[in-house]
């Protein structure tokens, strides 16, 4: 399969690292609060889309900006990085963090966006299926946290105590802690969700651990034009797990 | 060897709720998430009376300083609120100096820390000396405040503080974190410019940089008394930089040390309570210590490859790592001689009661520490009289 290119960008003095493949219209792949398990399971859309996977500031091998403290400023990074990138109109993918990420930037910039997923989204308090408090789960707890099927992640994770993993993991903690520490939800966000007016698709494990399928009900009342789709015996990680979960973006992208 | 004539001995106390569950030893953490049900009032009542007691007696045996300091959700220590007991000591001591060694200032508003801070300032006739950490990572769990902007936060309280003091008010503030119309706190500090303060860190770059910078005193804890000392000058020649000069009175450094009869006996008396002290009043996770964005990813990383402090150690790794001592009044006193100088320091911090220990080991122990090794380093005993200025102050 064909492997993503890497170019480097400086977006307001940081930098910032997208990774890109593929032919057809643009999939922006915003990744959630940890990197370390890889973008093995966006290569199908290649064959589709010219798919685009930014490292948000913070996080891989993107630069840090510790100004940037409030989703509010990675929607302003990323209204940079897409006009770096001449990018106008495309398709928005977000996965956990950043998962709010595109739904706060779909409640502003909806008219930019072609069809908007959802895949398993943080950012809204649901008390009647709560999201799990990333920050009180020991780290050497949470990768079995993640997925369904540990087989899936256990690649992904070094075979002995490895210093440099454990520092890159605080390193996108500390970045995650900027932004959400306070409080894990944005307490503004169901106010606002009916901005998102564009077709979107909400993707769900139905076995996630981290945040629980049972908030996917929440999403679908809050933007008007919202189909789910859950998967049996997957976590957190579902695009990681299930490959038809990865087949159904592109199918609804394509419909 | 430099001369010991200048050493002021401060007289520290963790006040713990020692009487830990049977089963305490399950628990992973002692802090943050130890349960609350652990703790009786009863009890605690007799243990803050007790420790108040050696405090007061600390006061009357000569210490130059008494210190309280500031830790939460934890049995490691009983004072949420320094400055309670700072204010409980106040009417009960005349000499010495009482030091809030302190509020970390995140945990709080930085107007109030000026406000009691002045207060007990007023109250104890300019006895107060303070020093500002920026809390354990421990205390970041359990106070809603961001570990990840700490230290940001931090540097602007410092200010905030420093403004309220040295400015007169009303005066404004417009920060990241905090914005004040009026700042014009009431009382203001007995002595001026203000108490003397001092930084508290764990030997991080960031801290040591603003101390140099502010030109305050600092001290480094629960860290090898090797770091401690590469601190210290670190400290001397970044603070030319900034037109201060870090003094032998800027360095504090903090001894636990017990004085017996013998050496043998001064061990066997110590050793279950210094144990307790670092093996259950110490113990807790490398999460709870280090919460996201609590130290740089350089600091974490030389962290994670040095040894771990809070959790089981023996008796050599304490004493090759810390200024660590049981014995003889002679002994004792060379050892603080020889760490006073390594340090080039002469601010001592006596940790006379650790974990455990029962109240006639502590009274031993001080009365000892004041009546036997004081007075060999500085050739004379405490001075036990209450100082002129006080008095008249109270007239």
């Amino acid at each position: 399969m064909a492997e993503f290119s890497r170019d480097e960008y400086t977006i307001n003095g940081v930098k910032s690292v997208v990774l890109s493949g593929g032919k057809g219209e643009p999939l922006v792949f915003l990744h959630g609060g940890g990197t370390f398990h890889g973008w093995e399971f966006a290569k199908p859309w290649m064959e589709h889309f010219r798919v685009i996977i930014p490292f948000h500031p913070g996080f891989a091998e993107s630069g840090d900006d510790e100004s940037i403290n409030q989703m509010q400023d990675y929607v302003m990074h990323y209204l940079d990085l897409f006009d770096a990138l001449g990018l106008e109109r495309f398709n928005l993918v977000g996965f956990s963090l950043g998962g709010w990420m595109a739904a706060k930037f779909a409640t502003q910039h909806a008219h930019r966006i072609k069809k908007l997923v959802l895949v398993a989204p943080a950012g809204l308090r649901v008390p009647e299926a709560p999201s799990t408090d990333l920050f009180s789960v020991p780290g050497e707890e949470l990768p079995a946290l993640l997925v369904h099927d540990f087989e899936v992640i256990k690649p992904h994770l070094p075979a002995e105590p490895d210093v440099d993993f454990i520092v890159g993991g605080y390193r996108e903690m500390t970045s995650v802690a900027r932004l959400l520490w306070d409080r894990t939800y944005d307490s503004k966000l169901a106010k606002w969700l009916h901005r998102v007016t564009v077709p979107t698709l909400l993707v769900w494990g139905e076995e996630d651990r981290i945040i629980p399928a049972g908030q996917a009900p929440h999403w679908q009342k809050l933007i008007a034009k919202a189909e789910v789709k859950r998967y049996p015996a997957a976590g957190h990680l579902v695009l990681d797990e299930k490959r038809q979960a990865v087949d159904d973006v592109a199918g609804f992208l394509q419909a | 060897m430099a001369s010991t004539e200048d050493l002021q001995f401060y007289f520290f106390h963790f006040m713990p709720y020692s009487d830990y569950p049977e089963n305490h030893e399950s628990y992973p953490s002692t802090w943050v998430d130890f349960p609350n049900r652990h703790f009786d009032p009863a009890k605690g009542k007799q243990f803050y009376d007790r420790y108040l007691r050696e405090m007061v007696l600390a006061d009357k045996l000569g210490f130059d300083a008494l210190v309280v300091n500031e830790h939460h959700s934890t049995a490691y220590s009983m004072m949420p609120a320094p400055s309670l007991i700072a204010a409980a000591l106040i009417p009960q001591t005349s000499r010495a100096k009482i030091c809030v060694f302190g509020t970390p200032l995140n945990l709080e508003y930085p107007h109030r820390v000026a406000e009691e801070y002045a207060m007990l300032d007023v109250m104890s006739g300019g006895r107060l000396e303070a020093a500002l950490p920026l809390g354990t990572g421990m205390e970041y769990w359990v106070n809603p405040i961001n570990p990840a902007t700490a230290r940001k936060r931090f540097r602007e309280s410092i200010d905030i503080l420093l403004q309220a003091w040295t400015q007169p008010g009303p005066t404004q503030y417009q920060g990241e974190f905090y914005s004040y119309r009026y700042l014009n706190t009431w009382p203001q500090p007995w002595q001026k410019p203000h108490p003397k303060l001092y930084l508290v860190g764990t030997g991080s770059p960031e801290t040591i940089d603003l101390a140099a910078e502010l030109g305050m005193g600092y001290s480094s804890v629960f860290v090898p008394t090797k770091k401690q000392n590469q601190a210290f000058a670190d400290l001397r020649a970044k603070s030319q930089a900034h037109g201060h000069e870090f003094t032998r009175d800027k360095a504090v450094i903090m001894a636990m040390v017990y004085v017996a009869e013998t050496e043998e006996k001064a061990v066997a008396e110590y050793m279950d309570h210094i144990m307790f002290f670092f093996k259950h009043g110490l113990r807790t996770t490398p999460r709870y210590l280090m919460p996201p964005g609590y130290v740089s990813t350089d600091e974490l990383k030389k962290r994670l490859s040095a040894p771990n402090l809070h959790g089981d150690l023996s008796w050599e790794a304490l004493t090759d790592n810390f200024r660590v001592i049981a014995s003889t009044p002679d002994k004792v006193a060379e050892a603080i001689a020889q760490w006073s100088e390594e340090a080039q320091s002469s601010r001592i911090i006596f940790n006379a009661h650790l974990g455990d220990m029962p109240h006639w080991k502590v009274v031993k122990n001080m009365t000892l520490f004041a009546e036997e090794v004081i007075p060999r380093l500085r050739k004379k005993a405490p001075d036990l009289v209450p100082r002129m200025e006080l008095a008249q102050a109270a007239e």
